[in-house]
């Protein structure tokens, strides 16, 4: 049986499949057709009825069951979180697997149509060690991300010692797409 | 410090997986499907058997049975909601599944589940047991069934895939 307690393990493992069948573009249709439309179709319906209000309703649960740590941040204009340990990228680096290029585009690869679809484009940052950020805006709303510390205090990502290491951080401004990254 | 010697070749913080991992596991299956069809599929399940779980294969081909029962329970200790007995005899060790965890969580949530799906436990399996001389039979399915390891040497009839229920 295929088991959810490795899930992340074979998960990435399936990327890296499906890149040797069809490519980048048949990745990109699998997180967006099958994870995005298919398996976290739940998330979607639930952001699309109820913008940030359906963000706490998905996220809360979900993260507290894959054993997140990380903190977040609500008002009435943006949705952030800070990743802290991220329970999937921590169980590939804690057991040693890579078979795909960046495991961390997997997420932009259905969030970001899902949030294009309710109407919602995303600031994001990783640094392929298990940490992130996510800033959520109505894509009517201009603001730019926030500087280090400013929604989130003391609890930004950014501001931890290991935040910056010597694994290049992907950022995405204003993205609703996976390729739509630059990786400094 | 040296790091715990388990039955699992991979391990997490927690004991148990999230349950709704099992709906990107179905979703994956029907992608592929619609995509290129039951053959590519099948191969899809052979390649996860043969290569993602490769360090399985390699223990049960210096453990024999024994590491084959090994696995089983401490795989099946890890899935929320799976009821399965894990028998273990000299020449081969059954797993007597009375709740699939898989089909129990979609059918909680009203998931439309992909028809092959209980296939996919023949096909990784074989894979996995492959390197180590054992063999798999199926019976059953679609929320229960009897998953047997055998050896190759032993005189069974192959699988039939009619044995396999569909899901739904």
């Amino acid at each position: 049986m295929t088991g959810c307690y490795d899930f992340c393990g074979h998960y990435e493992w399936t990327f890296e499949w499906l890149r040797q069948q069809g490519g980048h573009e048949l990745v990109k249709a699998y997180w967006d057709e099958s994870i995005n439309q298919d398996s976290q179709v739940h998330a979607s319906t639930l952001i699309t009825a109820k913008g940030f209000e359906g963000m706490k309703e998905y996220w809360g649960p979900t993260l507290a069951d894959e054993g997140a740590v990380y903190h977040r941040t609500v008002t009435d204009d943006v949705f952030r979180i800070d990743m802290h340990e991220c329970p999937s990228k921590g169980f590939l680096l804690r057991n040693g697997l890579k078979q795909y290029a960046d495991y961390c585009d997997h997420c932009m690869g259905w969030i970001g149509p899902m949030m294009k679809g309710a109407g919602f484009v995303v600031d994001h940052q990783h640094n392929h060690c298990g940490q992130c950020w996510w800033e959520m805006r109505r894509k009517e709303d201009a603001t730019a991300p926030s500087a280090p510390g400013e929604l989130s205090g003391a609890e930004d990502v950014r501001l931890r010692p290991g935040w910056l290491r010597d694994e290049p951080v992907d950022t995405y401004q204003r993205a609703t797409e996976p390729d739509d990254k630059t990786t400094a | 410090m040296t790091p715990p010697v388990t039955p699992l070749p991979y391990m997490d913080t927690k004991p148990h997986g999230h349950a709704d991992f099992y709906f990107a596991i179905n979703a994956t299956f029907r992608f592929i499907l619609k995509r290129f069809g039951l053959e590519a599929l099948r191969r899809y399940w052979q390649d996860m058997g043969a290569k993602y779980h490769q360090p399985v294969g390699e223990r049960w081909r210096q453990g024999g049975l024994s590491a084959v029962a090994e696995h089983w329970r401490a795989f099946f200790a890890a899935e929320p909601g799976a009821e399965v007995e894990v028998i273990e005899d000299a020449d081969e060790v059954s797993l007597e599944v009375r709740t699939c965890p898989m089909i129990k969580h979609l059918r909680e949530h009203q998931r439309e589940i992909v028809p092959c799906l209980c296939q996919h436990c023949y096909y990784v399996s074989e894979a996995m047991a492959a390197p180590a001389g054992l063999t798999v039979r199926i019976s059953g399915g679609n929320g229960a069934c009897t998953q047997r390891f055998l050896r190759q040497t032993s005189n069974e009839p192959g699988q039939q895939l009619a044995d396999i229920k569909e899901a739904a």
